[in-house]
This record gives structure tokens, sequence and C-alpha cells, in this order.
């Protein structure tokens, strides 16, 4: 089977993250970008696929800026064998990500798609439920651990009540969870090996999707500093503050 | 000038400054404790680094090595350099490219293990009698039939406890000076070679430092590296990229871990009501340590690139050595002092930190003898080594 895994280049976690002075958006100027953690541990799942026999070939595709194929090359560091990039400069909004998503699973015809449960960057947490509603398939949301069966997978999530475990035909879409497993290091090696492997270049037309996002983006603003505490006397007062000043009740 | 780094030694240098935070720091504590890295552990870091390709980088691809340019290598260096000596030492080797002069037999024998890991060579030129004079050996080498007998005695040499097989510089010719001297494979096991005691340092806990005897030590020719007579030649020609990587760009990624803590530190203790990062003297400690550390750093850099060049910046080599083991120095020193009293205690690694930063001033050649070959550059040819165009 074919494992097919989106990667998106982001705002590295440690980066202290600024607002743009115009309210536009985040500093990306001087910013370390990385791979999306969800996604290094969704290519992790891949590969740990691969090395068990399970998978034949793990693809990693980015839609991004041209340096959307350095996330690409980690990607093939770590041991995906090849790459899809879909060039855009700007912002993609998850539902044009996963029409163009549906079109390379259309193409290239995976049994499963590891994606990241979300992004760090815009924590929408939606790229993997409409793609498998575009595609039909079954999901697995928020997988804390995967076990290939045959003609399905059985996948345990984190959820608010603690872990479940279901089981869902192939072909599936699957979304990580932070305990899923632990990301390797990319090995010398295969950081060499990297720069041979292939990586294929096309555009959103190419895959017949207009990426023009549907939501305009108003202002961005830091969030409020945090007030010091106050100690109140008495449960009337609370109640007074809670209703009065915090006008939450 | 393209300052860019591209994305291949990006990747690399990410894993290795993840290996050196999860796998090697958290050892540091209870190493410079207890004084010793046990066995297990040692296998075990080399056994990680070695699975990842880490160990002998400097080390041509040919051999089995990475094969990394020496810009490339002090990038590398400059992550490696952020946990003990010892540490470095198992999970990436110090595998000296002295070795590079191995040939015929020489090879399978001293050269190749080296760079895979199976045996650690020591480099042995000190004695107690010549340290910074280098040519004042009095280990002499004598020719024997078709072999050598050795006699002498060497100190401070590190890791010796846990090496192989050593390089160890002796006279040969005792009329002819510094061009008299040649250089030696010397197996731990031979006969009448002795380790003597390991001699107890201020910092660098975990890695020996030891004396070496040598009484009667029957050589063959094969023991002998590199041509008669042109050993010490050999070794300043070869331990100058070493010196770069391993004493500049290591101290300059050790003083940028410290100025972190320091800057985390100056941050979050408050006296007098606000975080002392708000005084100014507390300020200009921070600020000095961050030109000095960015200057050593382009300093190292641009030499490096001079050596990949092809051009010989000896000058420059002592220049950085000097330069970036004395912004380590007073990076450490400032940190003692912008920590307070918690930079003397122990429970920190402030004076830890500030004790394995005194000896980068006097090994791999003394500050003040590598300002002797800076000014003799200087008065012999001029400033314009500084510049080159
Ligand atoms: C921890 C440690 C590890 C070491 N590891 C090794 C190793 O692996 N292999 C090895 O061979 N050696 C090793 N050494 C030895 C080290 O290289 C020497 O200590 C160093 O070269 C200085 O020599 P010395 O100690 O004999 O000092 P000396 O040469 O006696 O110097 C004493 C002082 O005199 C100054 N001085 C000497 N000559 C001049 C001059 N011409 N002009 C101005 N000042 C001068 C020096 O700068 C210094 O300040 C190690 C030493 C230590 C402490
Ligand atoms: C070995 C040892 C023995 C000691 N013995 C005793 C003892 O017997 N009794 C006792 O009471 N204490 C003792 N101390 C505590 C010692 O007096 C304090 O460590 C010292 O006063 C510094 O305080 P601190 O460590 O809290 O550093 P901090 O006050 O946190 O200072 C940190 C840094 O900020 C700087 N700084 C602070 N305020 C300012 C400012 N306004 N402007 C500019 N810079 C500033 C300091 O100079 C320092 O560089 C001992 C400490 C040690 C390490």
């Amino acid at each position: 089977m074919k494992v097919l895994v989106p990667v998106k280049r982001v705002i590295d976690y440690n980066v202290k993250v600024r607002v743009k002075a115009d309210q536009t958006g985040v500093e990306l100027a001087n910013v370390k970008m990385s791979m999306n953690p969800f996604d290094e541990i969704a290519i992790e799942e891949a590969i740990r696929m691969k090395e068990a026999g399970k998978a034949e070939e793990v693809i990693a595709v980015s839609i991004g800026p041209q340096q959307a194929q350095e996330t690409i090359r980690t990607a093939l560091a770590m041991g995906a064998d090849r790459g899809v990039h879909v060039l855009h400069d700007g912002v993609v909004e998850p539902l044009a990500v996963a029409k163009m998503l549906k079109a390379i699973v259309e193409k290239e015809g995976p049994t499963v798609v590891i994606l990241g449960k979300q992004a760090i960057d815009d924590d929408c947490n939606q790229t993997g439920q409409m793609l498998s509603a575009l595609l039909g398939w079954s999901q697995a949301t928020f997988a804390s651990k995967i076990e290939v069966g045959d003609g399905e997978l059985t996948v345990t999530r984190e959820v608010d009540a603690g872990l479940e475990t279901i089981k869902v035909k192939t072909p599936a879409i699957v979304t990580t969870d932070l305990r899923l497993n632990e990301p390797r290091y990319a090995s010398l090696p295969n950081i060499m090996k990297a720069k041979k492997k292939p990586i294929e270049a096309m555009s959103p037309a190419d895959l017949g999707v207009d990426p023009t996002p549907r939501l305009a983006t108003l202002k961005v603003v830091e969030p409020a500093k945090r007030a010091g505490g106050v100690k109140v006397a008495d449960v009337a007062e609370l109640v007074s503050k809670l209703k009065n000043e915090a006008k939450v009740i | 000038m393209d300052f860019s780094i591209d994305h291949e030694t990006r990747l690399l240098l990410e894993t290795v400054k993840r290996f050196v935070k999860t796998e090697l720091q958290p050892l540091e504590a209870d190493l410079d404790r207890s004084g010793t890295l046990p066995p297990e552990t040692a296998r075990a870091i080399f056994e990680k680094s070695k699975a990842l390709g880490l160990y002998g980088m400097n080390m041509p691809a040919k051999l089995g090595g990475a094969g990394l340019n020496a810009v490339d290598m002090c990038l590398v260096e400059e992550q490696t350099g952020q946990t003990s000596d010892i540490l470095v030492r198992r999970a990436f080797g110090n595998v000296y490219e002295v070795l590079l002069a191995c040939d015929g037999a020489r090879i399978a024998r001293w050269l190749l293990p080296a760079v895979t890991g199976e045996r650690v060579c020591s480099i042995a030129i000190t004695e107690p009698g010549a340290g910074s004079d280098a040519a004042g050996i009095k280990t002499q080498a004598r020719r024997d039939g078709d072999g050598w007998r050795l006699n002498g005695q060497k100190h401070f040499i590190s890791d010796g406890e846990f090496s192989d097989f050593f390089v160890v510089s002796a006279v040969t010719d005792p009329d002819a000076g510094a061009r008299g001297i040649s250089l030696f494979l010397v197996d731990k096991q031979t006969p009448g070679f002795t380790v003597g005691r390991n001699q107890p340092m201020m910092g660098l806990r975990g890695t020996s430092h030891v004396e070496l005897f040598f009484e009667d030590v029957a050589l063959g020719s094969e023991n002998l590296l590199g041509a008669e007579g042109r050993g010490l030649r050999l070794a300043l020609e070869t331990l100058g990229r070493i010196r770069l990587a391993h004493i500049g760009a290591r101290s300059v990624g050790m003083a940028a871990r410290i100025l972190g803590l320091m800057t985390e530190h100056a941050r979050a203790r408050r006296q007098f009501g606000q975080p002392i990062g708000d005084f100014q003297m507390i300020q200009s400690m921070l600020a000095d340590s961050a030109i000095e550390i960015n200057a050593a750093r382009l300093m190292i850099l641009n030499t490096a690139w001079e050596i990949d060049q092809g051009l010989d910046p000896r000058e420059k080599i002592s220049m950085a050595k000097t330069y970036g083991a004395e912004t380590y120095c007073r990076v450490a020193d400032r940190a003692v002092q912008l920590f307070g009293g918690l930079g003397y205690c122990q429970d920190l690694p402030i004076e830890r930190f500030y004790r394995d930063s005194r000896i980068t001033r006097i090994y791999d050649g003394t500050s003040e003898i590598h300002r002797t070959v800076i000014a003799r550059g200087l008065l012999k040819d001029g400033p314009d080594f500084i510049a080159r165009h």
C-alpha cells in the first residue's frame, strides 16, 4: 500500500511569534520555519509502516511557496520516498488544501492518508476531516496508536473522556495526535540520500483547484495581557464581581 | 558575500543539536560529580550516534566519514561543543586528521578503525620538559634494524586511558632540531609501553589525562607516520583545522549556550522589584558576550572558508583559536557573576562551565604562543592576510 502524508511549512514551534505592525498577520521575515510537528509525527508513522513491511511507499506532499520544498526534503531525509510540491504563494485555507489533496489522492491512489490533526500556525483542525468527506473515506482523527490490519486500521484515539479504539475500513484518513510516536532524527546518510529523491512540482491549476481564500482577515492582534488576580472576601462579593465586572453570569 | 547555510547542512545541524540536547546534556551533571562515564553509557551513546552517521564527520567520505568541508565542520562543532568533552569524544569522535598521512598497510591497521570508531587515538606530544616548545622533546626513537626503539615519556595526554593507540612525537635525529622529529603510531599493548597516572584536572571531568612511559619499546618500520624528520611539520599542518574546529568552534558553541542561560536568568531573576536584566550593568554583560561570540564565530567561519579555498590561513587559525577560547572564558566568567551566588554553586552547571572553559586558553597552543604566531606573521609579511582579496 501507498501512504500519502501532507506536510506543512509553519513557523518553528520555538519561535516567539510577533504580530506585524500593520496588524495584517504575524511576522514571517527572519523567522525560523519548520515542518508542522504533527506532520513530523505523521511522516514518522508512515515510515514505521514501511519499515514494518505494511507499506511500500511513502509520499510527502506540501502546498506552499518555493521554500516548502525544504519541508518536503526534510520528510525525504527522515525516510519518505518521494515528494509532490504544489507551488502556491499566500494563504491557502483548509478546504482548498483538502480539494488539492483529493486531486493528488486520485492521481496517486494511496490506501491511507496520514495528516497532522492541526497545523500549529492556524490551528484549524479541519483538513483531514474535509478530505475524508470529499473522498467519502472513513476517518480516524487524533490517533495515538495505529495498527494496520487487512483492509482495515485499528486506531486508538485521544478523546476528552480518555482513549477510544475504533476500526476503520481502508482507504482511510488518519490524523495524528502528539503521543502517537516520537519522530526520528534525520540521519546523515539519509540527509545525503534525500538530495537525490524526486520531487514532482505542480500548481493548484494543474489540480483544477482555485486556492483563492474565502475568508478575509480583518485584523490580527496580540492576546490581551493577563491582569493580576484579586482576593475576594466572600461568596457574595465573588458573585457580584462575576456579574458586574466580568459579566460572565 | 553569501552567509546562507544550505538546507542539507541545516538538517544535519538540527540532528546534531537535538542529539546533544537530548542524549548528551542530561548526562553532564552526573559525569562531572562522579568523574567517570560508565563504559556502558559510553558504548550506548557511541552506537546511537554511529547509527545516525555522526561519528568522524570530518573524515573523507571515501573512508566512511561524512566528508564535511571545514565550514560545515565548524558549524557542526558549534553544536557538538555544547556539551562535556568526554561526551563529544565518545559520541562524535575526535578523529585526528594527522591519521590521513597513513598509507599502505597503515590504512587498515590505524586509519580505518579510527574512522569507524573501532579504535580510538590520542595525540601525544607534550612532555614534562616540553609543552609550548614542542621541538624541545626528549623522547627518542633510535633506528634498530628495520625498525625503531622508543624511549621517553609524555604527560597530559587526553583520553589516554581509553585510547587504543597513540600518535607519539619523538626525536629521530638529535642534531637536526625541529627537523629531526618524527611521528609514530604506537599501540597500547606494545611491550615496554605503559600508561601512568590519570592526572587530575580542574575541569573536563570524565576525560582522562595521563602520563605515558616508553621503555625500549620495539617498533617496526610501519609504525612511522609520514616521512622521517617531518613529524612536527605534519602535526602543524594537520592540527590547524582540528584546532579551529575543536577549540574555536566548540568554544563559540558553549559560549552561546551559556549566553542563553544568562539571558533567561536576567529575565527571570528579580531584585529590587525588577528583573536584573533591567540593570544596565547586567545588560552590558549580555551585550558584550553577544558581540564577542558573534565576532569569534565570524572569525572562525571565515578562516574555515579560507581552508576550503585551499589557502593556508595559519595566523587566522591562531586568531580564531585564541579569540574563541578567550571569549568562552570571558562569557563563562560573566555568567558566574550574573548568576550571583548560584553561579558559584554546584547546583547549577555555571561553575562547571567556568572550570571547563579555562583549559581552552592553554591546550592546543597557549594564547601566548598563538599571539607569537600572529605577530611573527605580521612582522614578516605585514597585515595583508587579515583582509585577503
Ligand atoms: C587538560 C589538558 C589536556 C591536554 N591534552 C594534551 C594532549 O592530548 N596531547 C598533548 O600532547 N598535550 C596535551 N596537553 C598539553 C598542552 O598542550 C600543554 O599544556 C600546552 O601546550 C602548554 O604547555 P605546558 O603546560 O608545558 O606549559 P609551558 O609551555 O610551560 O607554558 C607555561 C607558560 O609560559 C608561556 N610561554 C611558553 N613559551 C612562551 C613563549 N615563547 N612566549 C611567551 N610565553 C610563553 C605559556 O604561554 C604559558 O603561559 C594537555 C594539557 C591539559 C592541561
Ligand atoms: C560561597 C557563598 C557563601 C555565602 N555566604 C553567605 C553567608 O554566610 N550569609 C549570607 O547571608 N549570605 C551568604 N551568601 C550569599 C551572598 O552574599 C549572595 O550570593 C550575594 O549577596 C549575591 O546575591 P545573589 O546570589 O542572590 O545574587 P543576585 O542578587 O540575584 O544578583 C545577580 C546579579 O545581579 C546583579 N545585580 C543585582 N542587583 C543589581 C543592581 N541593582 N544593579 C546592578 N546589578 C545588580 C548582581 O551584581 C549579580 O551580578 C553566600 C554565597 C556564596 C556563593
